[in-house]
């Protein structure tokens, strides 16, 4: 994946929209659905559509800090488009009766807590900071777990709307990565080491202390779902591999960072970091609810209906 | 000799040619009215537009004691921009006492900011005031503007192929008086109803109707309170927000307007006041400085108090230094928008389908009528119709690469012509009108040297125009409108050739002085 044109991308992503109506929600297919699979699909579905809508709103940020028209434009469209991705999630979910009613499903309570820090501190964030730890969340996370699903799920609708779904994201992942490139260009240590400067933010020690939980997270939801952890690995290492293949990308102490913590991810044996993130999911488990604040009201954009009559 | 004199007694030379027509012309020419079709003695001035700018010159050159001026104008009534932005809601957004001709102050406004319809009274005041009537030709619709360098004479063609001419001309047609739908994919499709701000359809009835506005600038936040009002659902697309002051503005008391009828000087001292305030303004908004930020908190407090969801506000918060765009006043959008029956949606605009708006996160949101408040078709690099100046040089063609002119009304090769918002004309902090009285003035000067040394032509030196844009297009490099953000002011290059960059004084200051030598003379 070379460097691309942000200009010709953005004329591409405009000419390239779809939308829920373009899919026929209650075509044949619904049944194929086991009952083994349906709640634990249930679940998996409510992680994947909140993560798409979290990656949302990190693009919303990213439209802020963009440091031209362009690349703000681009991010205005991906911000929208994981809403769509989003939207079209909850839309399976209702085909296969997932949905309570009108209910948008309840996040987890890691991502609630990612999604309380994105409200709250995303758009204090450089570029480089979201600008990287957003191509490893949608490889990892969206990415991965997309393949996952095709992989378990025999709907014909659920693939025509993930088929879509990909198409977008490896455009997010493209510019993603030639953000990271772009961030790494012509680095000198000073400017790297600058760079560096916001991991004393305790912002983002927060930031940190919310992403990681999140990850080993969504881990252990793989292994509930019956597929390889390794998969989900794979797809981390790609982020290495691709984000590390040019000198400017190895040069962003940014992606340095995400991939060795990456790598401690995916390294079970590391015990020291996680034991301690373990840790963290177990006791964020045990935080109520209700200790939270009410969800942000972008939350509430999320719909499953392809049209809006009021 | 009035235009209409001379009318009724065509030119021999013509009269011959009328002879060598064919009996079809003939009759076809007969059926006309003998004016519309027959050349005529140059009137003294030509002036396209009955806008506030085209009135404005007539009143001028009236007062100048040069009557002797015909009036073209495309519709069958006079107001221009004010006669056809009559949407629910429209008003001027600056204080109608500096919105106004400080020659013809009307003491009885009725409100600081007054409506569209008032200031549309206001213009028919000034028709009635002046007598300009007479001199008014409707519903001739300029298609081509000539200068022949032997007479020195311009001549308008309508696209009736009727022929005007004058020894000088004022293109007084405006800068915000074409509009067109913007060029949103699938928007032939929609199957509901459509409507252009600036050409609103008032019989159609918005009660209890799903409602998309496209476009949250100047007019979109006039419309969106009043739909608010009365539709069933307002649906506000929104692509860029723009920085809101607060608008004070009050119904002006009783007493207020008799103090102003008793004693003028009163009004006059408040115009003043309102003038000086706007020109500190520009210090805010023209250039950055500590009172850009100052301005910027005070849009900011103004969103804090009127949202409180922390959402909406971000949505609502604009991303670019105040000035840079037009600033928005208003007291009622905020509040407008968090109605029940409004929504503001700032996802983009994927296409405009069949039932209503496809935006980029998926949905389709149907609704019966959408309203583009999508501004107006501004050129930067053209001209409305052609026009065409010594030796055929065509105004459009040098146009191309941005407009540019001399002191905003003169452009070197195009001698006796005089543009009203020409090139570097605009305000971002004060009246338009207090920027045209400088350029009307300006104008009569350069048309009583016309006439009083019977010149042929009166052509601004090509490298005293030169000179000037080198020296303003450096100053625009430092203002805020040349900051980063896309605007109307701007081409699709970034080249500015909208505003002017400075106080409104110094343009005064600037028109105030007719250089004789600036021009060559024949």
């Amino acid at each position: 994946m070379a460097s691309i044109d942000l200009d010709k991308m953005l004329t591409k992503i405009k000419s390239t929209q779809w939308a829920l109506s373009d899919i026929d929600w209650d075509a044949p297919g619904a049944d194929l659905i086991t009952d083994e699979q349906w709640p634990k699909l249930k679940e998996f579905m409510a992680d994947l559509m909140w993560i798409e809508h979290v990656g949302a709103r990190a693009f919303a940020a990213l439209a802020k800090k963009a440091p031209d028209d362009t690349l703000r434009q681009i991010y205005t469209y991906f911000h929208a488009e994981e809403q769509r991705h989003a939207n079209a999630e909850m839309a399976l979910m209702k085909r296969w009766g997932m949905l309570d009613g009108d209910e948008i499903p309840e996040p987890n309570i890691n991502l609630r807590i990612v999604i309380e820090w994105l409200d709250r501190f995303a758009d204090e964030m450089p570029l480089y900071v979201l600008g990287t730890v957003v191509p490893m969340l949608e490889i990892a996370l969206d990415g991965a777990l997309c393949t996952f699903l095709l992989d378990t799920v025999k709907d014909p609708v659920c693939h025509q709307a993930f088929e879509r779904i990909n198409d977008d994201e490896s455009r997010h992942l493209g510019v993603g990565f030639t953000v990271m490139e772009m961030q790494g260009r012509g680095k000198t240590f000073i400017g790297a080491t600058k760079m560096l400067a916001p991991l004393m933010d305790p912002r983002l020690i927060l930031g940190i202390a919310s992403y990681a939980p999140l990850l080993n997270k969504m881990r252990d939801n793989v292994i509930a779902m019956g597929l390889p952890e390794e998969k989900l690995y794979k797809a981390m290492k790609k982020f290495e591999r691709i984000g590390g293949r040019t000198e400017d990308g190895r040069r962003n102490p940014w992606f340095q960072i995400i991939k060795y913590h990456g790598r401690f991810v995916t390294n079970r044996s590391q015990r020291a970091y996680h034991v301690p993130v373990d840790g963290l999911v177990k006791l964020t488990n045990m935080v109520p609810r209700r200790a939270l604040p009410a969800v942000p009201s972008w939350v509430k954009e999320l719909t499953w209906q392809p049209t809006a009559t009021h | 000799m009035t235009e209409s004199t001379a009318k009724k007694k065509p030119a021999p030379r013509k009269a011959a040619t009328r002879k060598r027509a064919t009996a079809a012309k003939k009759a076809a020419a007969k059926r006309k009215p003998a004016r519309n079709t027959q050349p005529v003695k140059p009137v003294s001035v030509l002036i396209v537009g009955a806008g506030f700018a085209g009135l404005g010159m007539a009143i001028r050159l009236k007062q100048a004691g040069i009557d002797d001026f015909v009036i073209l104008e495309r519709a069958s009534a006079v107001g221009g921009t004010w006669r056809d932005n009559q949407y629910p809601g429209a008003a001027c957004d600056i204080p109608s006492n500096l919105y106004s001709y400080s020659f013809a102050p009307n003491p009885d406004w009725s409100r600081s900011f007054s409506g569209s319809e008032e200031i549309l009274g206001y213009i028919h005041h000034l028709v009635a005031e002046f007598d300009l009537e007479k001199h008014i030709r409707f519903e001739k619709n300029v298609a081509d503007l000539s200068f022949d360098e032997k007479s020195g004479v311009w001549t308008a063609t309508t696209d009736k192929k009727e022929t005007f001419a004058g020894r000088a001309a004022i293109m007084a047609q405006g800068p915000l008086s074409n509009c067109s739908f913007p060029a949103i994919t699938g928007i032939d499709d929609f199957q509901g109803h459509k409507i252009h701000s600036a050409r609103w359809d008032h019989d159609y009835d918005f009660r209890g109707k799903r409602v998309a506005v496209i476009g949250t600038g100047a007019s979109g936040i006039q419309i969106i309170p009043e739909l608010v009002k009365t539709a069933g659902h307002v649906k506000v697309f929104q692509r860029t927000p723009g920085w809101v002051l607060p608008r004070p503005d009050f119904a002006t008391p009783a007493w207020n307007k008799a103090l102003f009828r008793k004693l003028p000087a009163s009004q006059q001292a408040m115009r003043n006041l309102l003038y000086w305030t706007h020109e500190s303004m520009a210090l805010a908004v023209i250039w950055n400085s500590p009172l850009t930020r100052i301005a910027e908190r005070v849009a900011r407090l103004h969103l804090r108090r009127q949202v409180k969801d922390r959402w909406l506000r971000r949505q609502l918060t604009p991303d670019f230094t105040i000035g840079c765009k037009r600033v928005l006043v208003s007291n009622d959008y905020y509040p407008a928008l968090q109605k029940d029956n409004a929504k503001l949606i700032t996802w983009p605009i994927a296409r405009i389908s069949e039932k209503g708006v496809r935006t980029v996160e998926g949905i389709e949101h149907q609704v019966d009528c959408i309203v583009f408040a999508t501004g107006f078709d501004v050129s930067h690099s053209g001209t409305p119709f052609p026009v065409k100046g010594r030796g055929g040089r065509v105004l459009g063609d040098e146009w191309q690469g941005g407009a540019q002119a001399y002191k905003s009304i003169n452009v070197s090769g195009y001698p006796n012509l005089f543009m009203t918002f020409g090139p570097n004309s605009g305000p971002g902090h004060n009246s338009a009108l207090v920027y045209m009285e400088s350029q009307l003035d300006y104008a009569v000067k350069g048309i009583e040297k016309i006439l009083k040394d019977d010149l042929k032509m009166l052509d601004v030196k090509e490298g005293v125009q030169r000179r000037h844009n080198k020296a303003i297009q450096k100053r625009l490099a430092r203002t805020n409108w040349n900051s980063g953000c896309k605007s109307w002011y701007l081409t699709e290059d970034g080249f500015n050739a909208t505003m002017y960059p400075g106080f409104a004084t110094q343009y005064a200051a600037q028109m105030a002085e007719f250089e004789e030598r600036d021009y060559e003379t024949v």
